[in-house]
C-alpha cells in the first residue's frame, strides 16, 4: 500500500510567508526525495498567510522538470490553500506544464525581432 | 546644475518628465543638483519612487529643491521623500500615504512588514480581505521581480498614495537597474528595443531566468487589475506600457528611464470576491 507523507510548508520555511524563491526551493528539496520513493505527498499550507507565484514556481512548478504529469497527478496533493491561492497555484502549474513541454519553442519567434526605431 | 520639474502625474507624460531628469546624470559628479519646481503645480506623491530612482544616477554631494509650492512641499514631507533630502518630517494627519522608502534587494520581509503597517487601520480604506490580499500579493510579486531582474547596484524605491475622492490607490515600485530591454537582450542574444522587450516579458510563459521556470507575476497582476477595474503601468528605459480593463497601450518615451518602474492603481471600492467562487481541488490542478 502506498504510504502518504504530509509536509508542512510553514514548518519547512519557519514562518507564514511564502514570498521568496529560496524558501520555495527548500520545499521543493523536501518533496523530491519523498516522491522518488513512490510515496504520496500531501503539501500542507496550513498557517500560511501569504504566497506568491515566485514561491510556488520554485516549490511546485519545478517538479514538472523532474517528474511526469502522471506521476505528479497521482502522487501529489495540496491542502490548506484558500480559493484565490488555489487559483494562483493553478496558473503556476499551467505555466510549468507549458514551459517544460516546450522549453525552447517560445523564444524562436522573437529571436529575429529587432527595433524599428532608434533608441 | 539645475533641472526643472513640471507637473508630474502618474501617466506617460509624468514618467517622460522624470526620465528627462536623468539626462546628463552620468556626466555630472560630486556637485549640487538643484531641482526647480517653479513649473510644477501638482506632483502625484507616489511618483517620488521613480524620481528617487533617477536621482540615484547622479553622484552628488547635495540635492536642493527650489520654488516648491507649499502644498507639494507638504506632501513630500508627509510621505517622507523630502526627508531623504534633509527636510523635517510632517505627520500624515489624513493617513493617506504609504511613505516613500528604500529597501535593499534582500529585504522582502521588511517590505512585507511595511505593507502590513501601512495598509491597515489607517486612512487607506478598509477594503475587503480578498482585495487587500490580492493587492498585497501583487505588490510582493512586483517587488520580487525587481529583486530578481533589476541587477541593480541600488535599492528598490517604493511609495504609495490614496486618493479618497477618486477611490483610487496608487503604489509605485522603482529600481535603477538594467531595465527590461537589457535583460531580454541578454536572454535572447538580440538587440530588441524597449517596447518589444516589455511585450516579450508580458507573454505567457516568457521569462528571462536562464533554464528556470519563471515569469508569472506580471500576468497575474494583469488578471487582478482587469477584475478590479484598476490599472498597471510598466516603464522601463524608452518603453511605457499601460493596461486596464479598457485595453492596453504601448508607447515610446522621449527620454530614457534608467531602470524599471511599475505602478499599480487599484479601485478601492471593489468588493473583489466574485472571481473566487470555484472550489479547486488538487486533482483539478495537477
Amino acid at each position: 500500500m502506498t504510504k502518504t507523507e504530509t509536509i508542512s510548508v510553514a514548518d519547512i520555511i519557519g514562518g507564514d510567508l511564502c514570498i521568496s524563491s529560496e524558501d520555495g526551493q527548500k520545499v521543493f528539496d523536501k518533496i523530491v526525495p519523498i516522491l522518488q520513493t513512490g510515496k504520496h505527498v500531501v503539501i500542507s499550507f496550513e498557517q500560511i498567510s501569504m504566497l506568491i507565484s515566485l514561491f510556488l514556481n520554485a516549490a511546485i512548478g519545478q517538479l514538472y522538470g523532474k517528474f511526469t504529469e502522471d506521476q505528479i497527478r497521482s502522487k501529489l496533493e495540496v491542502t490548506g490553500l484558500a480559493g484565490d491561492d488555489m487559483e494562483i497555484l493553478r496558473r503556476v502549474v499551467e505555466n510549468a506544464k507549458r514551459y517544460y513541454a516546450n522549453r525552447t519553442e517560445y523564444d524562436k519567434a522573437w529571436l529575429a525581432t529587432e527595433g524599428d526605431y532608434e533608441e | 546644475m539645475q533641472k526643472k520639474i513640471g507637473t508630474i502625474k502618474t501617466d506617460n507624460n509624468g514618467f517622460n518628465a522624470i526620465a528627462a531628469l536623468a539626462e546628463g546624470a552620468y556626466d555630472f559628479s560630486f556637485e549640487t543638483l538643484e531641482l526647480d519646481f517653479c513649473e510644477c503645480s501638482f506632483f502625484d506623491a507616489n511618483m517620488a519612487a521613480p524620481l528617487y530612482a533617477v536621482l540615484t544616477k547622479y553622484n552628488l554631494c547635495e540635492i536642493k529643491t527650489t520654488n516648491l509650492r507649499n502644498k507639494i512641499e507638504k506632501i513630500f514631507q508627509k510621505n517622507g521623500f523630502l526627508c531623504e533630502l534633509g527636510f523635517p518630517r510632517l505627520p500624515d494627519t489624513n493617513q493617506t500615504t504609504l511613505p516613500f522608502r528604500s529597501f535593499s534587494l534582500d529585504s522582502i520581509q521588511e517590505f512585507n512588514i511595511y505593507l502590513s503597517e501601512y495598509m491597515r487601520e489607517r486612512g487607506i480604506p478598509s477594503m475587503t480581505e480578498g482585495l487587500r490580499r490580492a493587492f498585497l500579493r501583487s505588490l510582493l510579486e512586483i517587488f520580487q521581480n525587481a529583486v530578481e531582474h533589476s541587477f541593480s547596484d541600488y535599492d528598490i524605491y517604493v511609495c504609495g498614495q490614496f486618493f479618497p475622492n477618486l477611490h483610487r490607490l496608487d503604489f509605485t515600485i522603482a529600481d535603477a537597474g538594467m531595465g527590461i530591454r537589457e535583460n531580454v537582450r541578454r536572454h535572447l542574444n538580440n538587440k530588441m528595443n524597449s517596447i518589444p522587450a516589455i511585450k516579450w516579458v508580458l507573454e505567457e510563459g516568457h521569462s528571462t531566468k536562464k533554464d528556470k521556470l519563471g515569469g508569472l507575476g506580471l500576468k497575474l497582476i494583469k488578471s487582478f487589475v482587469m477584475l478590479n477595474k484598476g490599472k498597471v503601468q510598466i516603464v522601463s528605459r524608452y518603453g511605457f506600457y499601460e493596461f486596464s480593463c479598457s485595453g492596453e497601450t504601448f508607447s515610446k518615451l522621449d527620454h530614457d528611464f534608467p531602470g524599471t518602474c511599475v505602478n499599480i492603481e487599484i479601485n478601492t471600492n471593489d468588493p473583489y470576491g466574485y472571481a473566487l467562487q470555484s472550489e479547486l481541488k488538487s486533482s483539478d490542478i495537477f
